[in-house]
């Protein structure tokens, strides 16, 4: 895996909230190779879905460089481009739209790349079979289990065909058996595509799925650690 | 899932507050349309006088407020005859008298050899010749309603006229009314020496628009209508029209317009947090911005077909009103629809600009955490 390239690399990134008075990120230095999955754990508030949010162009850092897929974050202009192109998003709440069906849901974020009806409508029956969901394409979020919400919500992040999947406590409402098919969907992406996901959790069991841990506290990564016996690339990157 | 269809959904999912809101805009529409029907149908029936007889032009009053009020004398129709290229001229008194209920019964005075020269077509009977007195050819319809036939006698104004031809004619008023000589009309009138308008045909091979501004230099108090935009010079109602029309149009924008607005601003209000999920999956401001305009203007363009249906029926019904039915035949005109749509898109993006700005300056991460 080290030798894979770099494809998420942040340096020195400061994020603050509240006219300065609440320091979310604290000088995070954090490296992700390509085909990696990562997990970023910590008690609640320490920063982790603040990084995930960064890293997706959701929100820009205070300073600091934050360079995914060779893209400089902190300087690029089209954030959207970044977010429909190079990374997918999961997130806690699936964030389905309760009025498009499973199918028109994955279709959404392909408004962006130029696909035609048809292409975006054949894309989305392909994702949907690969998390297993072929049947309900029709279905619209409330017909659907929490489970399968949750499903559906990953294969909208993929409808793009995006390096990297971003997310953020996806098993967080599921029940074990849910939350164990998407870490177990995650593992075969990342297996079969070479997805590098980079996946937020406070739930020890979950992290245990990743390639690398790294634990955040108070706005810093303060800890971390590989998952194999293989080598992690860039032990070294975490802060202090 | 076209973009379009996405739209759609977003209207349907509140169906109460889109009928309201298309309700609403659609009877601004209906308003535009109807009173754009009314005057546009005016207007053409009023066109069909300026040319009655095949001529080229009409010559009025300069500045007459209406156009029966017009005066000219039969000097001056005489002198008009001398202007070089003319070829011959007529002078028509119109009077409008009150028949049973209908108070636009229009009535023409005109000279023999001009009616002769120039007559409408007949359908029974004969015309009535030089130095007849107190006789009368009536259009079809105004046969019809008076129940008058050839040999019958019809009273307008407690002077009896023998009904002595029935003619046809495509031009409203003329099938609506009838013609009589001219010194009775003049007598009936209190009008003697003068007719309301002189109608003007020019030499064969001569300019009409030469002619016509020749005899404006000649006569200053006269104009010379050619056409039906040129109608304003001899009757301001048609210009009032085309005003309260203008006047209720921008009206239309400015209450539908409050009410898109009133409309979107709400869905982009409850959709604050939809909004941050679809840039977090990658939409553009653009997007949205297109997104949010395209339902307004969807909106908008449903509107503009159910006030135009609402308008047609509204134009109808006003038609049932025998005095309105005499005076026009309603004309269905393409640009009075163009009009309503474009009062519809107007309100449209009147009334989407600051929601879809709104939607568009929603910080994503912001948008995402609102409940």
């Amino acid at each position: 895996m080290s030798s894979r390239p770099s494809i998420v690399d942040m340096r020195e990134v400061v994020k603050t909230y509240e006219d300065g008075r609440v320091r979310a990120l604290d000088g995070v230095n954090l490296e992700v190779r390509a085909g990696e999955w990562v997990a970023v754990v910590g008690p609640s508030g320490c920063g982790k879905s603040t990084l995930l949010h960064l890293i997706a162009a959701l929100d820009r850092p205070d300073s600091g460089s934050i360079i995914v897929n060779g893209e400089d974050l902190s300087t690029e202009r089209n954030l959207a481009r970044h977010r429909a192109r190079e990374v997918g998003l999961v997130f806690q709440l699936d964030n389905l739209l309760a009025t498009l069906s499973a199918a028109e849901n994955v279709q959404v974020p392909m408004f962006e790349i130029g696909l035609t009806a048809r292409q975006r409508r054949e894309r989305a029956r392909q994702l949907l079979g690969l998390v297993d969901l072929s049947a309900k394409e029709h279905s619209r979020p409330p017909q659907l289990s929490g489970g399968e919400r949750q499903r559906v919500a990953i294969a909208r992040a993929l409808a793009n065909e995006p390096p990297i999947l971003l997310a953020d406590e996806p098993t967080g409402r599921l029940d074990s058996a849910s939350g164990k098919r998407i870490l177990d969907l995650l593992a075969d992406l990342q297996a079969r595509r070479g997805l590098t996901i980079i996946l937020v959790t406070h739930e020890a069991s979950v992290a245990a799925r990743a390639d690398r841990i790294v634990r955040m506290l108070d706005g810093r990564i303060v800890d971390e650690e590989s998952t194999h016996p293989r080598p992690v690339a860039n032990a070294s990157s975490a802060s202090q | 899932m076209s973009f379009l269809s996405l739209i759609v959904k977003n209207l349907i999912r509140q169906r109460v507050r889109t009928g309201l809101t298309v309700l609403g805009i659609s009877l601004g529409i209906t308003t535009v349309v109807a009173l754009g029907v009314v005057t546009h149908s005016l207007k053409a029936s009023a066109g069909q006088i300026l040319h009655l007889g095949g001529a080229d032009f009409m010559v009025a009053q300069k500045g007459a407020a209406d156009l029966s009020f017009s005066i000219v004398s039969e000097e001056d129709v005489a002198k008009l005859a001398q202007t070089p290229d003319v070829e011959y001229v007529e002078g028509i008194l119109f009077h409008i008298t009150r028949i049973g209920t209908n108070p636009f019964f229009f009535l023409g005075g005109r000279e023999a050899d001009g009616l002769a020269r120039n007559p409408p077509t007949l359908v029974e009977g004969r015309l009535w010749g030089a130095g007849a007195a107190n006789q009368i050819i009536l259009g079809r319809v105004a046969a019809a309603d008076l129940g008058a036939g050839v040999g019958d006698s019809v009273t307008f104004e407690g002077k009896p006229f023998e009904v002595v031809g029935i003619y046809d004619s495509s031009i409203l008023y003329e099938r609506s009314g009838g013609y009589a000589p001219l010194r009775d009309i003049q007598e009936m009138a209190s009008r003697t020496g003068v007719v309301t308008a002189a109608f003007v045909t020019v030499q064969q091979g001569a300019d009409p628009q030469g002619v016509a501004a020749a005899i404006e230099a000649g006569f200053p108090g006269l104009v010379t209508i050619a056409d039906i935009g040129e109608y304003g010079k001899v009757d301001q109602g048609v210009t009032f029209l085309d005003a309260a029309n203008i006047g209720i149009s921008v009206l239309a924008v400015g209450i539908g317009a409050i009410g898109v607005m009133n409309t979107m601003v709400m869905s982009v209000f409850e959709r604050t947090r939809e909004i941050g999920i679809l840039r977090a999956v990658g939409w553009s401001g653009q997007r949205i911005l297109r997104m949010i305009i395209g339902e307004a203007v969807l909106l908008c363009l449903i509107a503009a077909v159910v006030g135009s249906a609402l308008g047609v029926l509204a134009t109808r019904a006003i038609l049932l009103i025998d005095t309105v039915r005499t005076l026009l035949v309603p004309e269905y005109g393409l640009d009075v629809f163009a009009r309503a749509l474009l009062v519809a898109v107007i309100v449209a993006l009147v009334g989407a600009i600051y929601p879809a700005f709104r939607s568009v300056r929603l910080a994503p991460m912001e948008a995402l955490r609102y409940e």
